[in-house]
C-alpha cells in the first residue's frame, strides 16, 4: 500500500477545499481500503467525510430520503424502508456480510467499483484501471461479467444490489461539490463503459453523493429483490431482479423491473415493463415480456447461461409478486 | 469418573483461549526488533527472470532489503531430493532465475513494518523472458504419463477373473452398464489462518514460529536448507488455524524468512496473504476420471473400470490417486481395473489436501454406482449391499474391523431413506424439487511407523503429556489429555497436553488421519510407563513409605499408590514427601507386526436431502445423516466436529470450490476468498452424525481409527446423487453450479 495523508473533513466546504484529482473520499472504507491494499487505487490523500453528517432516513410526502452516510444495515433494518420499499431493504440484506453492511455507507455502496478480477489485479491489463491497456475479460475468466451495456473496452459488471433496486424505483442522487448542489436520476448517473470505462459516473471533480431520494410509489409496498448467486450469502449476484408490481384483478396496472449481475450498470428493463402493462399476469405473459426486454443480451464465453437464468429469475419474481 | 472421560463430549481444552483471542498463532507474535517480510510473486507462467530493479523499493521508507535471484539468500539444494525432506516442492526459491509457474516466489522484501514491506514489494520491477506455460489441463490430458507404482501396486492394475482377457471383455459381457466421465478443477486448502512464519535467531540457533501440521519434519527441513545442525533449529506451532494438508509440508517462505532474519540480524515475520496462498503453499490437482461399471441384471458387479488422470505440477510433488484409493477395494467384483496417469502442468505445487485421492475418486465411483442403481431400477443402498466386500479384492485379506453394512442400514433408518422416490424429478414442494442421495465413505486407517509420547507425573498431583504433534483444530490436545487422564484415573483438567514443538518426543505430525491412532496410543503407553516409573521411585526412595517393597505389591489406581498394611498415598503427596518434582517416562506406538494380515479402513455412509428450485436451479441442502464406523471414538464432541468439517469440505467440493486457471498464462483468475467460494454457514445444513462404536483392537490396543478425512470422502457424491434424484439431471463436472443444473 502506498503511503498517503489522512484528513478528516469537518464541513462540506472543508472537504471540497482539500480535494484534488489525487485525493479520495473515505466513508465506510469497505471498497476504498481494499483497493488501496491491492494497489488499484493510490490516492495521495484520503479525506474522511464521516464527520459531515449526511445522515437521516425520512419518509415524507415526496418519498424516502436517505443520507449518503447512513450505514447499509441501518437502512436495511429501518421499519419505514422495510414497509414502504421492501425491494430496497431486501437488496441491502442480500448484500455482502453483516460486518460489511455495518460499515459500508449508502453513498459508498452506489460508488463501489466493479468486482472484475482483472480490474483488481494490477499485474494484468485493464482499461478501467489503466486506460488503453486492454481488457483481458473479453476472452478471459468472465463468468461473472456483464451481458448488457458492454463494449470492446470493458465488460465489467456493476456490483451493487442496492443500485438495482433504486433504479427500479426511479431514485435520484443528490450531489454536492465545489460548484454547488444538484440532483441526478440514478439511472443517468451511471455511464456505459464505451471507449472510456475509467469514467463510471457523472460525478464532477470534488463532488460527493450527499443523499438518495426515492419518489413515493404506493405499489412499491409490493416489491421484492431476488438474488441468485453461487452460494447463499456473502456473494455477488449471478443475476438479480428488482421488481415492484401493481396488479389488480389479475391485470398489471404498472410494473418496475430492473436487473443486476448482468449489466455494466444497473439495468432497467423498460421494454419488459411496457409489454406487461395492461396484460393479465400469467407465466406466458411474464415470459414474453421478459424475453422482449432482454433480447439484446450479449453473452461472453463463460456466461452464456446468464440470459436464460435472468429470464427465469425475472419470471419467478413476477409470478411470486403477483401471486 | 474414569469411564466417563472417554467417549463423552468433553469440551475442547483450548476452546476458551481460542474464543477469547488469548490463543497466540504464529502471526500474533511480535518479538522485539521485529522486521516484516513480503513476497514478490511472478506474473508470468513460465520463463526466466532477466532483471530485477530494486532501486525504487530500496529507496522506499523502511525497506531494509530486497532479495531476488540476483541477490539471493543462500539455501542448500541437497534438501530438495532428500528422503528426510518435507519440502513441498522440488526447487528452492531465489537460487536460480527460472520461473516455473505463475505466482511463484521471485523476491522477498523486508522492511520495518508490514505496510512498508508490501509497498516495497509493489515497487520491485521484475523483467521476464516469458515462455508459454503448459497450464491447460484439458489440453494436457493426451500427454499424460505414468506416475510409476501406487501404494506398491502397478499404476495400471488389472484384477481379472481366470479366463477373462481384459476389463473391456468383462464389461462387454455384462448385461447392464453405467458410468461416465467425471471432472473437477484444482482446489486450494485456503485455511483461514494464513501461513505465517516468525524467525528468531539467538546463540542457541533458530526458533521458528510456524503454523504447521508437522513441527519436527519442518525443523529438519529448515535446518537442512539453511545448513544448520538440526539441534539448532526449533519449530514452535502452538496453535494452527486449519491446515487441511496445506500446512503439512514446508514451503519456501519460511526458508527465506529464516535466512533473511539471519542475514539482517533481527527477527523477521512473513505472513502470506490469502491471495498468495493460491500459488505459494500448494493445491489439490485437477482430476479427470472415467468409470465404467458392468453388472448382472440383479445388480451384482461384474466389472469395475476406473481410470484417472490427475494434474501434477512440474514443481512437484503430490497427485490425486483417485482410482487406486477407491475402486481398487470398495466393492466386491470379479474384474477390477484401476489406472492412474498424471498430466504435467506448469502450475503451483501440487500437495496433499484432505482425503487426497479419495475425494475425487469417491465422487466418480459413487456417482457411477448411483447411475448403475438408476439403470437397474434398484435402491442405491441395496446395490451397495449386494456388492459388499469382506476381503480386499486380489489380496484376499479381511479388514481389521468393517461395519459399513451397519452404517448403510442405520443411516437409512435414521434418515428415512425409505421415503426416497426411485423416479427422479418426481417429488416437489411448491417450486422446489426434492431429492435424496447417498454414498459410501472409506479412508485408510493409518498409523505412523513410529510415534513417541512422554507423560510426566508432577508433585502438584497433576500430569502432563507431550508429543511433537499438532492441533490444527482437530481436538488432539483434548484427546491426549483425555486418554492419559483415563489411564491415570485423574480428572481431565489435571492432565495438560503439550504439543506443537519440534523438541518434544518424536512425532511425524497431524496428517493422514493418523493422529489419534498414533499419538493417543503412544500417550497411553507412556502413561503406563510413567506409572511403572512412579512405582520404581516409590520403592527405591529412602524417604518413601513404600521404600523397600516389591514393586509388584504396590498398586496404582485413581491417582493413588496403595501397598500392604494400608499404605496409601496420592502420587502428588508421595512426590512432595520425597522431594521429587516429578517422574516421567516415554513410550511409543507402531503399527502391529501382523499389519499385513488385515486391511484397515474407516467407513461411513452419507445420506442427504437437497432442494432445487424449479425455476432457477438454486441448490439448498436440507439435511445430512452420516453414520461413521471408525473404531473407538475417544471424544464424541471433537469427533463430531471433525466429521462435520469433512462434510463441509464435501459440500465445497460438490457445489462451490475450484481454482480457475487461465490456460494461456497459468494465472489463477480467482485467487482470493471472494471469488474462490467455500461454503458459508447459510450453505451448511443440519448434520445428523452418528458413530458406531466397534473398537478396532486388531489395529491398535486402543481400538481407534482416524476420522479427519472420512467426512470428506463420498459426501460430494451423495449431494450429486441427490441432485439427480431431485432433477433427473446428472452433473459429472464439479462444482455443480446453477448453470450446469438448468436447461
Amino acid at each position: 500500500m502506498r503511503a498517503f495523508e489522512y484528513a478528516a473533513a469537518r464541513t462540506p466546504a472543508d472537504a471540497f477545499a482539500r480535494t484534488t484529482p489525487r485525493t479520495a473520499y473515505l466513508a465506510g472504507g469497505t471498497t476504498l481500503v481494499d483497493l488501496m491494499k491491492l494497489g488499484v487505487v493510490e490516492p495521495d490523500a484520503v479525506i474522511d467525510i464521516n464527520g459531515l453528517g449526511l445522515r437521516g432516513i425520512r419518509l415524507d410526502r415526496d418519498g424516502l430520503r436517505v443520507g449518503a452516510l447512513e450505514r447499509m444495515s441501518d437502512v436495511a433494518e429501518h421499519p419505514v424502508v422495510a414497509a414502504e420499499f421492501p425491494v430496497v431493504a431486501q437488496a441491502l440484506q442480500a448484500s455482502a456480510s453483516p460486518q460489511i453492511r455495518n460499515m459500508a455507507s449508502i453513498g459508498g455502496n452506489l460508488l463501489q467499483r466493479t468486482r472484475c478480477g482483472y480490474f483488481r489485479d494490477v499485474a494484468t491489463a485493464c482499461n478501467k484501471r489503466q486506460p488503453g491497456s486492454g481488457c483481458p475479460a473479453q476472452t478471459g475468466a468472465n463468468r461473472g461479467h456483464a451481458v448488457f451495456g458492454t463494449s470492446a473496452s470493458c465488460v465489467a459488471t456493476h456490483a451493487s444490489d442496492l443500485a438495482v433496486a433504486l433504479v427500479a424505483l426511479d431514485a435520484r442522487v443528490e450531489l454536492a461539490g465545489p460548484a454547488g448542489r444538484r440532483e441526478v436520476p440514478l439511472a443517468d448517473f451511471y455511464r456505459l463503459p464505451g471507449d472510456s470505462p475509467q469514467v463510471e459516473n457523472d460525478l464532477r471533480p470534488g463532488e460527493l453523493v450527499t443523499a438518495v431520494a426515492v419518489p413515493r410509489l404506493a405499489f412499491a409496498r409490493r416489491s421484492t429483490y431476488l438474488k441468485v448467486r453461487d452460494r447463499q450469502s456473502y456473494e455477488f449476484a449471478l443475476v438479480s431482479v428488482a421488481a415492484a408490481l401493481d396488479v389488480r384483478n389479475g391485470t398489471v396496472r404498472d410494473v418496475r423491473l430492473a436487473v443486476g449481475g448482468v449489466g455494466t450498470r444497473p439495468w432497467r428493463l423498460p421494454l419488459a415493463e411496457q409489454a406487461l402493462r395492461g396484460k393479465r399476469l400469467t407465466e406466458a405473459t411474464a415470459r414474453q415480456a421478459v424475453e422482449a426486454g432482454t433480447a439484446d443480451a450479449r453473452p461472453l464465453a463463460f456466461n452464456a447461461f446468464k440470459p436464460a437464468l435472468l429470464r427465469r429469475t425475472a419470471v419467478r419474481t413476477l409470478l411470486a409478486l403477483g401471486g | 469418573m474414569t469411564a466417563e472421560i472417554l467417549g463423552r463430549g468433553r469440551a475442547r481444552v483450548e476452546g476458551p483461549a481460542k474464543v477469547t483471542g488469548a490463543a497466540k498463532y504464529a502471526a500474533d507474535l511480535h518479538p522485539s526488533g521485529l522486521a516484516y517480510g513480503y513476497l514478490v510473486l511472478a506474473t508470468v507462467g513460465r520463463g526466466t527472470v532477466t532483471a530485477v530493479d530494486a532501486e525504487a523499493a530500496l529507496a522506499s521508507p523502511g525497506v531494509l532489503a530486497v532479495y531476488s535471484p540476483f541477490n539471493p539468500l543462500k539455501l542448500y539444494g541437497g534438501i530438495v531430493h532428500s528422503d528426510q525432506s518435507f519440502l513441498g516442492q522440488n526447487w528452492l526459491p531465489l537460487q536460480d532465475a527460472e520461473v516455473r509457474h505463475h505466482g511463484q516466489i521471485v523476491g522477498l522484501v523486508v522492511a520495518d513494518t508490514f505496510e512498508q514491506a508490501r509497498r516495497g514489494a509493489a515497487l520491485v520491477r521484475v523483467v521476464y523472458d516469458a515462455r508459454p506455460p503448459v497450464a491447460d489441463f484439458a489440453a494436457a490430458l493426451p500427454n499424460a504419463v505414468s506416475p510409476g507404482p501406487i501404494n506398491g501396486e502397478p499404476d495400471v492394475l488389472d484384477l481379472l477373473a481366470p479366463g477373462v482377457p481384459s476389463i473391456e471383455a468383462a464389461l462387454a459381457a455384462a448385461p447392464v452398464r453405467a458410468g461416465g466421465t467425471y471432472t473437477q478443477p484444482p482446489k486450494n486448502p485456503v485455511p483461514l489462518e494464513p501461513h505465517a512464519t516468525v524467525a528468531v535467531w539467538d546463540q542457541a540457533g533458530l526458533t521458528l514460529h510456524l503454523g504447521t501440521q508437522a513441527a519436527m519434519p519442518s525443523a529438519l527441513t529448515v535446518a537442512a536448507a539453511l545448513g544448520q545442525d538440526p539441534a539448532r533449529v526449533r519449530v514452535l506451532s502452538e496453535h494452527v488455524g486449519g491446515g487441511f494438508g496445506g500446512k503439512l509440508y514446508t514451503w519456501a517462505h519460511p526458508l527465506l524468512t529464516a535466512a533473511a532474519a539471519q542475514a539482517l540480524g533481527r527477527p523477521v515475520k512473513t505472513v502470506i496473504t490469502h491471495e498468495q496462498m493460491f500459488s505459494v503453499t500448494g493445491n489439490r490437482t485437477p482430476v479427470h476420471q472415467t468409470v465404467e461399471l458392468g453388472a448382472s441384471a440383479d445388480g451384482a458387479l461384474q466389472a469395475v473400470k476406473h481410470e484417472a488422470v490427475s494434474g501434477l505440477s512440474t514443481s512437484g510433488l503430490i497427485f490425486e490417486q483417485a482410482a487406486h484409493t477407491t475402486s481398487r477395494y470398495l466393492y466386491k467384483a470379479p474384474n477390477i481395473h484401476v489406472a492412474q496417469k498424471v498430466a504435467m502442468l506448469d502450475a503451483p505445487p501440487s500437495t496433499w489436501m484432505r482425503a487426497p485421492g479419495e475425494e475425487p475418486g469417491s465422487f466418480a465411483l459413487e456417482s457411477a454406482m448411483d447411475e448403475l442403481a438408476a439403470k437397474l431400477n434398484l435402491d442405491p443402498v441395496e446395490l451397495r449391499l449386494r456388492n459388499y466386500s469382506t476381503v480386499v479384492p486380489g489380496r484376499g485379506v479381511p479388514w481389521s474391523s468393517k461395519h459399513l453394512d451397519e452404517c448403510y442400514r442405520l443411516g437409512a433408518a435414521r434418515f428415512g431413506w425409505n421415503r426416497r422416490a426411485q423416479r427422479p424429478g418426481s417429488v416437489r414442494e411448491g417450486d422446489w424439487l426434492i431429492g435424496y442421495g447417498m454414498a459410501s465413505a472409506a479412508y485408510p486407517g493409518n498409523q505412523f511407523p513410529y510415534t513417541m509420547a512422554k507423560v510426566r507425573l508432577r508433585a502438584d498431583g497433576g500430569a502432563e503429556v507431550s508429543s511433537a504433534t499438532a492441533d490444527l483444530g482437530t481436538g488432539m490436545r483434548t484427546v491426549l489429555s483425555s486418554v492419559v487422564a483415563e489411564r491415570l484415573g485423574l480428572p481431565g483438567e489435571r492432565v495438560a497436553a503439550v504439543l506443537g514443538d519440534s523438541v518434544l518426543p518424536m512425532n511425524y505430525g497431524a496428517f493422514a488421519s493418523a493422529g489419534t491412532a498414533s499419538t493417543a496410543t503412544a500417550a497411553r503407553a507412556a502413561a503406563s510407563a510413567a506409572v511403572a516409573q512412579l512405582v520404581q521411585v516409590a520403592v527405591q526412595n529412602a524417604a518413601s513409605p513404600f521404600h523397600g517393597l516389591d514393586p509388584k505389591d504396590v498398586v496404582y489406581a485413581e491417582g493413588r499408590l496403595t501397598g500392604p498394611g494400608g499404605l496409601d498415598a496420592a502420587f502428588g503427596e508421595l512426590l512432595t514427601r520425597i522431594d521429587v518434582s516429578g517422574v516421567e517416562a516415554q513410550d511409543g506406538s507402531a503399527p502391529p507386526p501382523d499389519a499385513r494380515n488385515f486391511a484397515v479402513h474407516s467407513f461411513g455412509a452419507h445420506f442427504c436431502e437437497v432442494r432445487v428450485h424449479a425455476w432457477t436451479s438454486e441448490v439448498r441442502l436440507r439435511r445430512f445423516t452420516s453414520v461413521i464406523d471408525a473404531g473407538r471414538i475417544v471424544n464424541e464432541r471433537t469427533a463430531r466436529s471433525q466429521i462435520a468439517g469433512g462434510l463441509v469440505f464435501g459440500i465445497g467440493q460438490a457445489l462451490f470450490e475450484g481454482s480457475v486457471m487461465e490456460p494461456a498464462s497459468g494465472r489463477t483468475a480467482n485467487a482470493n476468498l471472494a471469488e474462490y467460494l467455500i461454503p458459508v454457514n447459510a450453505d451448511v445444513p443440519v448434520f445428523d452424525i452418528q458413530f458406531l462404536s466397534h473398537p478396532d483392537t486388531n489395529f491398535n490396543e486402543f481400538g481407534a481409527r482416524g476420522i479427519g478425512e472420512l467426512g470428506t470422502v463420498g459426501s460430494a457424491a451423495a449431494i450429486a446423487n441427490a441432485l439427480f434424484n431431485a432433477t433427473g439431471r446428472r452433473v459429472r463436472d464439479l462444482p455443480v453450479t446453477v448453470d450446469k443444473l438448468f436447461g
